[in-house]
């Protein structure tokens, strides 16, 4: 018997409350969310995953796994392109329409970067194919 | 973990059985290190010329090997279908 419970019983016992206001009040005490323990803590996702479907057919053209480890190494390594290049990329990104600079991707921003990913989902829908993109 | 094998299966439309081979990563380590020898010094002249350490890039590239454990690639067309799995 919970804590809550055993107050609400008390006061009842005490002639503080009525049996009705003791049942309405034990039902809200039941309809509380529980605390989150150890095991319902969601998992960090490990992989993201791409899947191509054919909306026609209903088959999975495509179907990549990518280990989120991954990401983190690849965006390690970008942290390594020289200085000249990465103007160069920049420079190529921006002609193209992408405001995006490298020089901004830091080892201390990473891992929040990664851990933003966590959440992401990603549909398009056409009429052909639908694409969705999510981690796991 | 380090990987150890990459699994490709491979089928298509005129084969009725699908093509499968399982390639150890420390046989594909091992063709390729005398090219990796050969190319050692040019790398390294090329990490200079750049001013790249090359220390961190050799640490960047292992990672992302050691990372690739796990990648799953599943490719299906009406006539071919191609898998590829990292473990």
């Amino acid at each position: 018997m919970n804590e809550n419970r055993r107050q609400i019983l008390e006061m009842l016992s005490a002639g503080k409350i009525t049996a009705d206001e003791a049942e309405r009040l034990i039902s809200a005490v039941e309809k509380e969310p529980e605390p989150p323990s150890g095991s319902s803590v969601k998992a960090k996702p490990k992989y993201i995953r791409v899947v191509v479907d054919d909306s026609g057919k209903g088959t999975t053209k495509a179907n990549i796994r990518v280990p989120m480890q991954l990401l983190r190494s690849g965006v390690k390594l970008a942290a390594l392109i020289p200085v000249q290049a990465r103007d160069h990329v920049n420079s190529a990104l921006h002609e193209h329409g992408i405001a995006f600079d490298l020089s901004q991707i830091k080892p201390e921003n990473l891992e929040e970067l990664i851990d933003q990913l966590d959440e992401l989902t990603v549909d398009v829908d056409d009429k052909d194919v639908k694409v969705r993109v999510f981690c796991e | 973990m380090i990987p150890y094998a990459v699994a490709i299966r491979v089928r298509n439309e005129r084969r009725r059985s699908a093509q499968r081979w399982i390639i150890p990563f420390w046989l594909v380590g091992l063709l390729l290190l005398p090219a990796a020898l050969l190319l050692l010094p040019l790398a390294l002249i090329v990490c200079a010329i750049a001013r790249i350490n090359p220390f961190p890039l050799l640490g960047a590239f292992w990672k992302i090997f050691v990372a690739l454990k796990g990648t799953t690639v599943d490719v299906d067309d009406q006539h071919c279908s191609v898998s590829v799995q990292i473990s």
